[in-house]
């Protein structure tokens, strides 16, 4: 692979990809504001990032702290087309299917006098994952990661013990390959986690933490690259999609995502100064069934059970049309997507009850446990009265996020065994990896609820890590996803949609599936 | 025989105020317990080409996100609201009316414990304590109502006990007492009777406080499950859409502001009745 400073990523074209999606304008007649110095920007997160330390990274909110305050030696290009672009690297190149050489640009420098960074701290950056006793969260991501060699003051060669497809597209340019300052984080004890770190590359630094409402950041006065457009930026913490867009139209924030119900809306009456785009996501929502729970051990009960789901109801309705339905857990333009699923994404009932009646069952009475929000509660709903029609009796048990994503641990108590159904949706990387990485044997009673355990699809995933050949690799992951629908345990639902509101005066620069890159922000 | 105007109720519908009250709950209580004849729909069927329809003669308060139409929703949510309402307050008002007894009437230890338990119990805020019991409960009817018994049991235990506190020394409990009563007589013959007013008073002006603690849970998503037509259930409906579909939590509302208007005149009305010191005030 060759030094480039941007390039897509192989078999990803974002045009397959937006295929159904249009960059809705919602534009002002007025004149865009001129911006005064020291402005500020206001950006909508979701949730609370967890803290400073990639070691105890957990998802996109930290990729959104990080993106702003640290650097990596290549990142996400902002745009349509999944691809990355050089950061800390000068150029950097696979020299063997497990050795990647990098160069550095030279005068990139750490914060608060911690002097330049160089390749001791990449380095230090990534094999810290490796630390047993450092626990980190993000190791998978990793995969085979060896170590780093360090060949000079600005240049290294990271090795991997077998070959990592997806080291171009997740452990470099996502949370894995964040880069922390050795020095700094050796002067801390080793972690980052107790306070704002002492040293920051990034464009910006965080000033301020007002929990449960904002984190303030401002310019980074010792930032290397180019100086950012806006003085300081918050991440202005609401939960609530509502309350969020209604944050937006009140001028309280300038870049959120809104929920799908708003979209119809957005378009017909745009908010003066807006402007909403609309981006596939990679995220993946899926009803899952134990396969180990006595009601579903038959296989026709779990096969009735998908085939009374009806996927074009629950888009109509709990996704307002926005999304399409989603033929596995690999998302439209990523390599392993299929095409089809091996079940039709309308309900067949009469298909659902012969095969309840096969299994000798008159009425089935079933729970699914869901997330408190409305998509997942509109979504419970539809199938409650849709699947009344098989002879199926839905009751829906309703969690806050925190009593939710613990249902299925094993650790978190016995609750894990009596799961029956679960709505839920991942979040993912351009990479089928990280979506198969949940479903293998060693995940059960960890974040594989379905306990669905088959030793070809754990076969296929070691081996898939490891295919260079795009071909092969894409083959892999689609026998994947037929077994995981072939074993009942499993209905797709949709990828989603991610639609951003944003003010006409700033031009967002977001990934392809619309999450929001904000060290790349401009003023319009 | 007392003429009816001399009544209680003779003179609660002599007041306008009570009057109007007892219209208002009359007719949500008729229209709860009439729900399935009067209401135009079945309050869970499914109609996806009709979603988030306006008010209009087909759907006199429009429809839902699943196109459920609203009126029917309500009636039927107005059977869970009383349900709860007149279950939860009964419950409460029962405890709380032993234990106040018990603490005003019994010695002095046990009313310093009972006291205690129930200023403990008085500052717990309910929301919190729904939230904790929420995660450990099933989540249902029953769970909203444990949890509005355990926060308003004590309400009625600190009146009640206040009351026989003040009573449990008068003369003609003394007198009683010198001519030999019992504890049943005392307690059952002469207390009870005269701690029921305020008993009365208290239960109907918390009758909204439930239904509308009820609708809370259910806005929180911690009452009662998804798909059950409770009034909290359509505003929460109603707020998750607002911006596109501002009748449905308007129409949410109404019935909850309805209901609270008239226990609260009720309420006022039955003190202003049964309270001597402003019967002589007037």
């Amino acid at each position: 692979m060759t030094s480039s400073r941007q390039r897509p990523l192989a078999g990803i074209n974002r045009r397959q990809l937006l295929a159904g999606t249009a960059g809705l304008s919602a534009l002002t007649m007025l004149p865009v504001k001129a911006w005064a110095e020291g402005t500020q920007l206001n950006v909508r997160a979701y949730l609370e990032p967890d803290n400073f330390d990639p070691l105890n990274a957990s998802g996109f909110l930290e990729e959104l702290l990080y993106g702003c305050i640290y650097r990596k030696l290549i990142q996400y290009t902002p745009g349509d087309d999944w691809g990355y672009q050089n950061d800390l690297a000068d150029t950097i190149e696979q020299t063997s299917p497990t050795t990647i050489a990098f160069t550095m640009k030279p005068g990139q420098m750490w914060s608060d006098g911690y002097g330049e960074i160089t390749a001791e701290d990449i380095k230090y950056s990534m094999e810290r994952h490796m630390v047993e006793e450092n626990n980190s969260r993000i190791k998978p991501d990793l995969g085979p990661f060896s170590h780093v060699e360090v060949t000079g003051t600005h240049s290294g060669i990271i090795h991997l013990d077998k070959p990592f497809a997806p080291i171009w597209t997740i452990a470099l340019p996502y949370l894995a390959g964040t880069v922390v300052c050795k020095r700094a984080t050796e002067e801390a004890g080793g972690k980052l986690d107790s306070a704002v770190p002492p040293t920051v590359a990034g464009p910006y630094r965080v000033v301020e933490q007002r929990l449960g409402e904002r984190w303030v950041l401002e310019r980074n006065p010792d930032f290397s690259g180019p100086t950012p457009d806006f003085e300081r930026v918050d991440l202005v913490v609401i939960v609530d999609e509502s309350a969020a867009e209604i944050a937006k139209e009140a001028g309280d924030v300038d870049f959120t995502a809104v929920g799908p119900g708003s979209v119809q809306r957005l378009q017909d009456t745009p908010p003066e100064g807006t402007t909403l785009s609309l981006h596939p996501s990679l995220a993946y929502y899926w009803i899952g069934l134990n396969v180990n729970h006595p009601k579903f051990e038959d296989i026709r009960v779990r096969q009735a059970v998908q085939h009374a789901i009806d996927v074009p109801a629950i888009l109509q309705a709990a996704f307002f049309d926005v999304a399409d339905p989603a033929t596995g857990i690999v998302a439209p333009g990523l390599i392993g997507h299929r095409p089809e699923g091996l079940i039709p994404p309308q309900a067949d009932f009469a298909k659902a009850r012969a095969l309840l009646d096969e299994a000798g069952i008159d009425r089935l009475e079933i729970n699914i446990d869901v997330l408190n929000n409305v998509t997942a509660t509109t979504t419970a709903q539809v199938m409650q009265a849709m699947m009344s029609q098989a002879g199926i009796d839905l009751n829906i048990s309703v969690h806050e996020s925190g009593s939710f994503w613990s249902l299925g641990v094993e650790s978190d108590g016995d609750r894990w065994k009596d799961l029956e159904l679960t709505l839920k949706r991942f979040s993912m990387t351009p990479d089928p990896y990280y979506a198969t990485a949940w479903f293998v044997s060693d995940q059960i009673g960890d974040w594989n609820w379905e306990q669905f355990s088959n030793p070809e699809f754990d076969k296929l995933h070691e081996e898939a890590l490891s295919e260079t050949d795009t071909d092969k690799r894409d083959a892999m992951y689609r026998r994947m996803q037929d077994l995981m629908e072939e074993s009942g345990a499993y209905r797709f639902i949709t990828h989603g949609a991610t639609p951003n509101l944003y003010d006409t005066d700033i031009v967002p620069a977001t990934r392809p599936d619309g999450l929001p890159l904000v060290q790349f922000f401009r003023k319009a | 025989m007392k003429p009816f105007r001399r009544t209680l109720a003779g003179r609660l519908l002599a007041d306008p105020q009570a009057a109007i009250a007892m219209l208002i709950i009359a007719a949500l209580v008729l229209a709860a317990v009439f729900a399935d004849l009067v209401a135009p729909y079945d309050y869970s069927a499914m109609n996806l080409a009709d979603r988030f329809a306006r008010p209009s003669a087909d759907y006199w308060l429009g429809t839902d996100n699943l196109g459920r139409d609203t009126f029917s929703r309500l009636l039927q949510g107005g059977r869970i609201a009383l349900y709860v309402a007149l279950t939860a307050v009964s419950v409460s008002a029962l405890i709380g009316l032993a234990l106040g007894m018990i603490a005003g009437y019994g010695p002095r230890w046990l009313d310093n414990v009972l006291l205690f338990s129930f200023d403990t119990l008085r500052a717990y805020p309910t929301i919190i304590l729904a939230l904790a019991l929420a995660a450990l409960l099933p989540r249902g009817l029953s769970t909203v109502i444990i949890v509005v018994v355990i926060t308003s049991f004590s309400e009625y235990g600190r009146v009640v006990r206040t009351q026989t506190l003040s009573l449990k020394h008068a003369e003609f409990i003394l007198a009683e007492r010198a001519m030999g009563a019992g504890f049943g007589r005392i307690v059952f013959h002469h207390l009870l009777p005269n701690v029921l007013g305020p008993f009365f008073i208290l239960a109907a002006m918390n009758l909204p406080v439930v239904i509308t603690i009820e609708a809370g849970m259910s806005f929180l998503g911690i009452g009662v499950p998804p798909g059950t037509p409770s009034w909290g259930a359509t505003l929460k409906d109603g707020f998750d859409h607002i911006r596109t579909t501002p009748w449905i939590i308007i129409a949410g509302g109404l019935p909850l502001i309805l209901v609270t208007l008239g226990f609260t005149f009720l309420g006022e009305a039955l003190r202003d009745q049964l309270d001597p010191k402003l019967r002589r005030g007037r």
